[in-house]
């Protein structure tokens, strides 16, 4: 009972259970550490963004994927974190600075998160009501972010961030980089996935299936979302920071609306819930769009949207699960 | 004191538009339950006609019917084609008119560019109201507004589809049983909610640039009137919109409108916070 409630118990419940999803997300984890040597400069950076993006995707799936509350501002969180390491970091300098700009990247959205969630989950705002307000927050932070221009430099956004600097090795190497982007996304996958395996995991599911029910079984249902919600801040936040530090620029678009819907769209493409999922849907979606933008920088868009409609009526739960159903399926005839 | 009337007239304007906007997204969101996040895309459709419409010389008239009709074939058309299939679904709902919303958007852009455009008011000049001179067409706008609000609060008070829509509203399964066909409601009410909006975008068109993008500036406001103001009414649009568009305007005055949309939001949110049910319960 206590080593389950520890939270660390998950990790043993994460092998037994999720044992097939673990797998794919270290043998693809392994994969990309093997082949990053052999990567010129353009798909290194390009892996290195979609290791931080899928971090992020990881946050909201977290939250979204385990809660059944969707966010349609979570870009609010890692923009948030992304301009709390920008002014940050370079106030202090070398390793102080960048320790000081991580540690605001995760308290500030952390502390954002906290207040708006007690704000509306106290208040029982669920469903289309919490998607609706919280679209509304990703317009107001887009506004503060251009109409504060003394903080957060308007339109043009804060150029010049520090890289990250650790004990005097400076993250300024595309590999460098990409190695801690990967690094980051394997931890902090295995912090939440071991949570979600664990008992607060089960308490998040309890919840999203029925929350009067779990409530009678004695849990401050509002104060777990609200946990939930806050720790999944506090990562969007980090990978906003890592964002910040390896691209050397922030800009209103990272607490957008767009990034927001994009976010949604990774977790979707995975399959919302699966955590492995939203993580490889940030891959993929990011290689395609790269394709698509060698074509034209203004399909995209269209094809984010028409894309949202088709995967609505043809995988509603993402790849990741459809694609399990098609291998059971091909397994189970093969055995018959 | 005239600055005052200046004010109040700009709030009317303002709240006409919301007003508009949101009765669409009040039959919609408040009869069928769908966050319909494509909504403000006919806003957009609608200023575009009026586009369409004034470089075919059809007039101020011809193009709010073009809006009309537009929107309403498109209600039709986005109903018919996604969100039947996804009343049980609501998430996916929210994640395909979303899809749809931005695939008109970049549809506008393609069709008309990325560059702003404008359409020339219907009539010029100036009404002296209490010794303070007042743009005559937002006079206009203004009372065209309240015409159709009267008109819907009519037709859903004197019409047979105005009474199972309400039946509807109340209570699905009841009104299904006792044979209203609630399939045939919701595609009519789904058309009537976008032609609305368009209407509201062909109005607000000589006031604006016109971009594909606008949309989105009416979705996040037009959805905390209908919470605002209490989901299922009209009386609870009017609360709403008067509220959202009365302090935006108020606050614009004093700081930049991009600024007075922010503190809106954040005032309609810590409404809804305090008063769930919204500002007139149905």
């Amino acid at each position: 009972m206590s080593a389950r409630r520890t939270g660390w118990g998950g990790l043993g419940e994460l092998f037994r259970k999720d044992r097939s999803h673990t797998v794919i997300f270290l043998v693809l984890a392994a994969a990309l550490l093997v082949a990053s040597p052999y990567l010129d400069y353009y798909n290194t950076t390009a892996l290195r963004d979609a290791a931080i993006f899928g971090l992020f995707a990881l946050s909201l799936d977290y939250f979204w994927g385990k809660t059944g509350q969707l966010s349609f501002g979570h870009a609010v969180f890692f923009g948030v974190g992304a301009y709390a390491y920008a002014l940050v970091a370079p106030e202090l300098g070398g390793t102080a600075g960048s320790l000081a700009g991580l540690g605001a990247a995760v308290a500030l959205p952390v502390v954002v998160a906290g207040v708006i969630g007690y704000f509306l989950l106290f208040a029982g705002i669920r469903g289309d009501f919490f998607t609706i307000v919280t679209l509304a927050l990703g317009v107001i932070a887009q506004q503060l972010a251009i109409s504060w221009v003394a903080v957060t430099g308007g339109d043009a956004g804060l150029v010049g961030v520090p890289p990250l600097t650790l004990g005097g090795f400076v993250f300024y190497s595309p590999t460098s980089s990409l190695y801690l982007a990967l690094g980051t996304l394997v931890l902090l996958y295995f912090v939440v996935a071991t949570l979600s395996a664990g008992h607060t995991g089960k308490v998040l599911t309890a919840i999203q299936c029925n929350e009067t029910r779990a409530r009678s079984l004695g849990y401050d249902t509002s104060a777990e979302l609200l946990k939930a919600l806050m720790l999944s801040a506090g990562i969007a936040g980090f990978a906003g920071a890592l964002y910040a530090a390896t691209s050397g620029i922030v800009v209103p678009d990272l607490v957008g609306l767009l990034l927001s819907t994009e976010v949604i769209m990774w977790v979707v493409v995975g399959g919302r819930g699966t955590l492995v999922g939203p993580v490889v849907g940030t891959f993929l979606v990011m290689r395609f769009q790269q394709e698509i933008s060698s074509v034209s920088a203004a399909l995209w868009p269209l094809i984010v949207g028409v894309g949202f409609v088709i995967l609505v009526f043809t995988a509603p739960n993402g790849l990741l699960p459809w694609l399990g159903r098609m291998g059971r399926r091909l397994t189970g005839r093969r055995t018959s | 004191m005239s600055d005052l009337i200046v004010i109040l007239l700009n709030a009317a304007t303002l709240t006409s538009i919301l007003m508009l906007v949101g009765l669409g997204l009040a039959i919609i969101f408040g009869l069928m339950r769908v966050l319909n996040l494509a909504h403000g895309e006919f806003v957009a459709i609608g200023a575009f006609a009026m586009v369409v419409a004034h470089d075919a010389g059809l007039g101020f008239v011809g193009g709010l019917m073009l809006a009309m009709a537009v929107g309403a074939l498109g209600g039709l058309l986005l109903e018919w084609g996604i969100v039947r299939h996804l009343y049980d679904r609501p998430i996916q709902a929210i994640l395909a008119t979303w899809g749809v919303s931005l695939a008109f958007q970049q549809l506008l852009q393609l069709a008309f560019g990325t560059g702003a455009r404008t359409v020339p008011a219907p009539i010029k000049g100036a009404v002296e109201i209490m010794g303070t001179a007042y743009p005559a067409y937002r006079l206009l706008l203004i009372t065209l507004a309240l015409l159709i609000f009267v008109a819907l609060a009519i037709a859903m008070r004197k019409t047979s589809l105005g009474l199972d829509l309400r039946a509807v509203i109340q209570n699905r399964e009841m009104a299904e049983s006792v044979g209203i066909n609630t399939a045939r409601t919701f595609s009519i009410s789904f058309a009537i909610g976008s032609a609305v909006a368009a209407v509201a975008g062909a109005l607000v068109a000589p006031l604006v640039s016109i971009l594909p993008q606008i949309g989105v500036n009416y979705l996040a406001n037009s959805f905390f009137v209908v919470i605002v103001g209490g989901v299922g009414s009209m009386g609870g649009v009017l609360a709403g919109s008067a509220f959202i568009g009365g302090l935006d305007s108020l606050i614009a005055y004093q700081l930049s409108p991009s600024l007075s949309r922010a503190i809106v939001l954040l005032l309609a949110i810590i409404l809804v916070r305090f008063r769930p049910q919204g500002l007139v319960k149905p």
